[in-house]
């Protein structure tokens, strides 16, 4: 019976199909493509058994193992001769300035053995940017030797070659034009002149690639001087920003720092802020109210606020609330980020009617960052492509990358006989050059500098020049035919020369404007325009693009769009709606969007990426410039687009392409999903009652309601006996400026992976900030409008389109109660009894247990060798790179985790230092990388066992919470609660 | 034979060796001053060092010629300029100072030297050990012969079938309970083995590279009593102890050009670093900045993974360690060398802070080894303050705080 049934395994086999027949031989229907994945033929055919194979495997193995047990021979070379100052193995501070045309920072380099690894502020506030270009003086794409005719070549025939054409063109009446960055540099400004002395007809054309003409002429015909305006912030009661990123990239770095001055509610007092923008900018995102509008809509609503303040009734309503607040305000300042001259003049008189200059604003302290002259640079333009000048010597400048006709200035250089780049690198404008003459990196380079009226910076070298480049006053110097060196030409320029040195910054001689005030109005009306008007924008990472080939900054994530290694148009999500344009998320999780061509005054930019970006008004575009180099480097060349063909804005003409872009995001969410990450409350609830917004969830238990950590289950730790390194958190300070990461990367030896790498959510920050948006939906309104939960939650992703923003720096909390350390299998990962969580990399075997359990997600697991890997050919994959690494941290290998250690080497740096002068650690003195890098005081770090340190204070303020409270993991990192002031 | 002439020797370097403590406890006054000051470049009756043979000095013509021998020397000694001397340096003695070291190069009687000795004594102890086993083995062989010939003896007489040595080992194996047992004590052994092995994988106990300069730390820092921070001086504040550069070497160097052809071509090494000939060239410290440098490079002795972090000035100045309870009597040995535990477990400064090794030198037990057992002293500084305060309460005693107590064992102390 039984032998006669027959089962069939489907219908196929009941039919006979012949695939039936196939797959009972086989285990594929298809061959598997072997000799693919083996890659070498020759394998097929070798006659190695498997047996012999395993052998020969064993006894390699085995051969590998005993050969690895062998002490490899280290060498130990000491100098011949030790300079004085140089101890091996202590860090040497040295102060200099860093200015390379566009940002500007009096620092204090930290040096070891001879090279510079580290920036720390002095005096000023360093940006991201600024800390990052301690990597660029090690970037291998720099210039080795001067060029001629894009050969290398070397200095005497240069310097030959050029004298002898610089004579010829001054004997036969010639023009020579100079065409430089911003000088702020006095002794700099003498050369320039005697340049000019010696040759006759030189002109010195100073531009900015991010310009601020229009209010410099607005200064020079109100004032009667050509310069930017002192603003103080901190004495503002009202600030009201017109587009200005007076925070991120506009105005004097110290502008950040004034700014957070005066937004401290622990003194029951804020300014107020409003922005009226179109782009989301840093500074917007920190406003107290923000206000969005099309750019061509700025001048009219000036002209109107101008117009209320002096008692018109036909006000827009969206300025309504500002005009009463400037009315109502003691001190107040207005600025605006407008190239137009005009409307300068009209935020000018703004000012004045509001009585600001002498109080908030100081135009006798001016500020010399910014000077350069548009006129001049177009006129230059013409002149060269009318042939009128005959040798033209760039300094500091990229103009064929960032001039917005770069094509004319590129076409019109065929006309000029002497062409001299003093470039670093062979960007797009050294390269159409005859000669290069390479200057030298700020940190190898001697200079001063003069950023504002009476205040002086002094550059010092702190480490010899890698290659053989000359700095740019050298040359000068030498094509003036003078045989002095620019360091006697500077040392005699400053009485008492050691002690400025010293100090690198210091209070000078400031000269006394007479200043005029010839205040006028000119009129503006809001356009009625539609359609879809673009605008340029910066991104803190990239700024002008001068520094593109810094992987640092390359993957540093924008904070608002969270993207890194990319730029793109932002707009807001009911543009894109109307375009058809979509933003969406692959299986991964990594983000996609449409591609577009754009065009703005009959300019076209193909294949531009769009990410649809909360904050972006409506009807209005952005792109931030800094991307799209052609000749920056491996890291900076090809990536995003040139938005410099667009600085002047207008009308956008948008068309949807086919494909679509590959974003590198690290934050996909955008909002808190109702729950209270950040805290926040306002300024008269926080006056009211300090704890306010700061509400601590109770819990039902079988005693009553109680508080997460009061039904622990851990054993407490002894924090009393020693330290207890705590860091606290003020989220009403944090600008989100990132200067923190960028000093987390240069301290802790960083590694960057890469566009890819970031995409699938492996990047390496041990610190990041977390941005989020507000949404039209809350718990509130959905329990009002009767709403279900699930449609509350699905609306709650969906950011406002004119969202609050919050910023949240995430480092490893150092839990007490550390949910890591229970979980990892080797102890890899244990506690201390200073309240820090140590990760020892050397014990780590990978599992990834501990990044699993981690409710912050702070730990980065090392899925490559970053370091010395072609795969991975950024700064650590390069002998010059390789040299801004920290020695006192260890460079991580493959297949462990690694995360924030509190910068621990700096903790055990600080009580060595006590210990051996004997006496107890001084709270000044302890800082993180990122603490230190803060100049809002936002993160403030310290001993809370010691009661006279701030952050004792700060662990037992009102406004202190833990993240993620709930979970009792009792964190030694706190937060401050986010104080807004509105109403 | 062997033992006998081993025995001659265990005498003599006993001898040697009582001789040089008598000599020692009837040290007199010259014999102080000539080993402290002069002995770095004399030598008494052994020819010239780096400075001429003293006794040949002393009665060359320059001094018996004039008419007060005794008075020159004196003033010689003092200041060696005045008699065109340059490479000698003024010596702040006294004359009756001096006086009491001419008496003692008179009088001295040279020494046997025991270093000799000593080192053929522990190429003897190994060979000891060695034939030790060959005799364990000898006698165990012959154990198996009278056994198996007793056996077989025993069994003629009974007129059972006898066997030969290989057959009854033979057979004694290949029962099966001897099977287990022979296999398990076979097992137990390589084990036993492979983890002693294991365990010896990364221990750099008496590691001694070769080095570009047979530089010795016996003439340095024993001999000349060199500080062992002048040298590697940023031991003291920072985390490397340092090789020291070749211009500290020159301090000396510069002048002491080293008394034999051996001693010239080591040193001379130093003087190429600057692109200096010792034989022809001067050295200037003026010109020091035109001379064509080139490190000396040195092969690292003790060599640091680079996940762990170590820092002297944490040892050396607050933990107030001296340097031989790391690095043995490096003033007694030659080329820089990796002391063993034994080694240090012998030194008076650990004997005296109780610190007894049970780790290999330079592995993470042999660090938590001193850290379990050596007492931070608390007392003399202000950091401690506070702690020790906490401490005392906490732990009820008034003293016995060990580095462990206060985060000594943590991981993130050394390896970040």
């Amino acid at each position: 019976m039984t032998k006669t049934k027959k089962y069939w395994k489907g219908l196929a086999e009941l039919n006979n199909d012949p695939i039936v027949e196939k797959l009972a031989q086989n285990e594929f229907t298809e061959e598997i493509p072997v000799d693919e994945f083996l890659g070498d033929s020759g394998l097929a055919n070798s006659s190695t058994s498997r047996r012999d194979f395993l052998k020969f495997l064993g006894f390699s193995t085995a051969a590998a193992t005993l050969a690895a047990c062998e002490t490899p021979v280290n060498k130990v070379i000491p100098y011949v001769v030790k300079p004085e100052e140089t101890v091996p193995g202590i860090a040497n501070y040295y102060a200099s300035t860093i200015y390379d045309g566009h940002d500007f920072a009096s620092v204090l380099v930290k040096t070891r053995e001879g090279r510079p690894i580290k920036l720390e502020s002095n005096k000023t506030c360093t940006n991201a940017r600024v800390q990052a270009s301690v990597l660029s003086l090690y970037d291998s794409a720099r210039l080795r030797n001067p060029m001629k005719d894009g050969k290398d070549s070397d200095w005497k025939t240069v310097d030959t070659d050029i004298t002898s054409k610089l004579n010829e063109i001054k004997n036969n009446g010639g023009n020579i034009a100079l065409l430089t960055s911003t000088i702020i540099s006095p002794t700099t400004e003498k050369l320039i002149s005697d340049f000019s002395e010696k040759y006759g007809n030189v002109k010195h054309i100073q531009m900015d690639a991010l310009s601020s003409h229009g209010m410099l002429e607005a200064n020079l015909e109100t004032f009667g001087v050509r310069a930017l305006p002192n603003y103080n912030f901190d004495k503002a009661d009202v600030i009201v920003s017109f587009g200005a990123d007076f925070i991120g990239n506009w105005g004097h770095p110290n502008n950040e720092s004034d700014y957070s001055k005066g937004r401290n509610p622990k003194n029951g007092k804020m300014s107020k802020h409003f922005q009226v923008e179109s782009t989301l900018t840093l500074t917007g995102s920190n406003a107290d109210e923000r206000i969005q509008i099309k750019p061509s809509e700025q001048a009219g609503l000036l002209s109107n606020l101008y117009n209320a303040l002096n008692g018109s009734s036909t006000l827009d309503k969206r300025i309504a609330k500002i005009v009463d607040s400037l009315i109502e305000a003691k001190t107040s300042i207005v600025v605006c980020n407008s190239n137009d001259k005009e409307v300068q003049l009209l935020v000018n008189a703004i000012n004045n009617k509001l009585g600001n200059y002498g109080s908030t604003i100081d135009m006798q302290k001016t500020s010399y960052l910014r000077k350069g002259n548009d006129k001049d640079v177009s006129n230059l333009v013409d002149d060269i492509n009318s042939g009128k000048i005959d040798a033209l010597i760039t300094y500091n400048v990229n103009p064929s990358y960032n001039l917005v006709n770069a094509d004319e200035f590129n076409k019109g250089l065929g006309k000029v006989d002497l062409k001299i780049s003093t470039s670093l690198y062979m960007d797009e404008t050294a390269i159409n050059m005859d000669y290069v003459c390479p200057d030298n990196h700020n940190l190898e380079s001697w200079g001063d500098a003069n950023p504002s009226n009476g205040e002086y910076t002094l550059m010092q070298p702190t480490i010899n020049p890698l290659f053989n480049g000359r700095q740019f006053q050298d040359s000068l110097l030498s094509w003036i035919g003078s045989s002095e060196e620019y360091y006697n030409l500077l040392k005699n320029s400053y009485s008492s020369w050691e002690e400025k040195l010293h100090d690198g910054y210091f209070e000078g001689e400031q000269v006394n404007h007479s200043l005029t005030s010839n205040f006028s109005a000119p009129s503006f009306s809001i356009p009625s325009s539609k359609g879809i008007e673009f605008e340029i924008s910066e991104k803190i990472s990239m700024g002008d693009g001068s520094n593109s080939n810094n992987p640092w900054l390359q993957e540093l994530p924008d904070p608002l769009s969270r993207a890194c290694w990319d730029n793109y148009l932002t707009m807001s999500a009911s543009t894109a709606r109307d375009l058809g344009i979509k933003n969406w998320h692959v299986s991964n999780g990594a983000l996609n969007g449409s591609k577009v061509n754009i065009t703005v005054n009959s300019k076209t930019l193909e294949n531009v990426p769009v990410l649809i970006q909360p904050g972006q008004a409506v009807g209005s575009v952005a792109m931030a410039v800094g991307y799209g180099r052609t000749n920056a480097g491996k890291c900076g060349t090809g990536v995003g687009h040139n938005a410099f063909t667009f600085v002047n804005g207008g009308k956008a003409d948008i068309s949807i392409i086919e494909g679509e872009h590959e974003f590198a995001g690290v934050q996909l969410h955008h909002t808190m999903m109702g729950r209270d990450i950040v805290k926040e409350t306002t300024l008269a609830d926080f006056i009211n009652d300090p704890s306010s917004g700061n509400h601590r969830e109770k819990y039902y238990t079988h005693d009553g309601l109680k508080t997460s950590d009061q039904v622990t289950l851990w054993d407490k730790h002894d924090h009393q006996t020693g330290h207890f390194w705590n860091q606290s958190i003020d989220l009403t300070l944090c600008t989100g400026c990132a200067a923190c990461v960028i000093s987390c990367h240069a301290e802790n030896n960083v590694p960057v992976v890469g566009k890819e790498e970031v995409r699938k959510s492996r990047d390496m920050h041990w610190l990041r900030i977390d941005r989020y948006f507000s949404s039209e939906m809350t718990k509130e309104r959905s329990a009002e409008e009767k709403i279900s939960a699930i449609d509350m939650y699905s609306e709650m992703e969906d950011p406002s389109e004119n969202p609050e923003v919050v910023f949240q720096p995430v480092m490893c909390q150092h839990c007490n109660n550390a949910p890591c350390e229970t979980v990892c299998p080797v102890a890899a990962t244990t506690h201390s009894a200073e309240g820090l969580n140590h990760m020892t990399y050397n014990r780590c075997v990978g599992t990834r247990y501990c990044a699993n359990n981690c409710p912050y997600k702070v730990r980065r697991f090392n899925w490559f060798q970053y370091s010395d890997n072609d795969k991975f050919d950024y700064n650590m994959n390069d002998d010059y790179g390789k040299m801004v690494l920290n020695p006192d941290v260890v460079v991580r290998s493959r297949g462990v985790i690694e995360k924030c250690s509190m910068c621990i080497q700096m903790i055990q740096e600080i009580k060595l230092k006590a210990k051996t002068n004997g006496v107890s650690v001084k709270d000044e003195d302890v800082q993180t990388a990122c603490s230190s890098a803060c100049s809002t005081g936002a993160m403030i770090f310290g001993d809370s066992n010691d009661s006279s340190h701030e952050i004792y204070n700060l662990k037992n303020d009102p406004r202190k919470y833990d993240l993620l409270d709930h979970l009792n993991v009792a964190p030694s990192v706190f937060y401050q609660t986010k104080v807004r002031n509105k109403s | 034979m062997v033992s006998l002439t081993n025995l001659k020797l265990r005498v003599l370097f006993l001898s040697v060796l009582c001789f040089l403590s008598f000599n020692s406890v009837a040290q007199s006054e010259g014999e102080q001053i000539f080993k402290s000051v002069c002995a770095a470049c004399h030598s008494i009756g052994e020819g010239k060092l780096i400075g001429p043979d003293a006794k040949e000095w002393m009665t060359s013509e320059r001094f018996t010629s004039t008419e007060d021998p005794e008075g020159t020397l004196i003033k010689y000694v003092q200041n060696p300029a005045a008699f065109g001397v340059i490479e000698m340096p003024a010596q702040a003695l006294s004359a009756d100072e001096i006086k009491a070291v001419l008496n003692y190069i008179n009088e001295y009687v040279p020494e046997e030297k025991p270093v000799a000795v000593s080192s053929d004594l522990s190429e003897e102890e190994e060979d000891n050990a060695i034939s030790n086993i060959y005799i364990y083995i000898i006698v165990l062989l012959l154990l198996i012969f009278i056994l198996t010939s007793v056996k077989n003896s025993l069994k003629e007489s009974l007129s059972q079938p006898t066997e030969t040595v290989l057959e009854s080992v033979k057979n004694y194996i290949t029962i099966n309970r001897n099977k287990i047992i022979i296999g398990f004590i076979l097992f137990v052994s390589i084990m036993y083995l492979v983890y002693n092995l294991m365990m010896g994988v990364g221990v750099v106990e008496k590691y001694q590279p070769d080095q570009p300069i047979a530089f010795s730390h016996e003439i340095h820092a024993g001999l000349n009593g060199v500080d062992c921070n002048y040298c590697h001086s940023s031991a003291k504040n920072s985390a490397h102890s340092g090789v020291p550069s070749a211009n500290v070497c020159m301090n000396c160097h510069a002048v002491v050009k080293g008394g034999d052809d051996e001693a010239k071509n080591e040193i001379g090494k130093i003087w190429k670093s600057f692109g200096l000939d010792i034989e022809t060239d001067d050295f200037d410290w003026n010109k020091v900045d035109t001379y064509t440098q080139t490190p000396i490079e040195w092969v690292r002795v003790h060599n640091l993974p680079d996940h762990a972090y170590f820092n002297h000035a944490q040892h050396v100045t607050v933990g107030g360690l001296e340097c031989q309870q790391c690095h043995g009597n490096m003033q007694e040995k030659t080329v820089g060398q990796v002391a063993t535990a034994e080694e240090l477990n012998k030194i008076d400064y650990n004997i005296k802070d109780g610190i007894e090794f049970d780790h290999p030198t330079l592995t993470m037990g042999w660090c938590i080894d001193c850290h379990r057992q050596k007492e931070v002293n608390m007392e003399e500084n202000d950091y401690y303050t506070e702690m020790h305060k906490n401490l005392k309460e906490k732990h009820g005693t008034e003293e016995g705080f060990t580095v462990d107590m206060i985060g000594g064992l943590e991981c993130g102390k050394c390896h970040y």
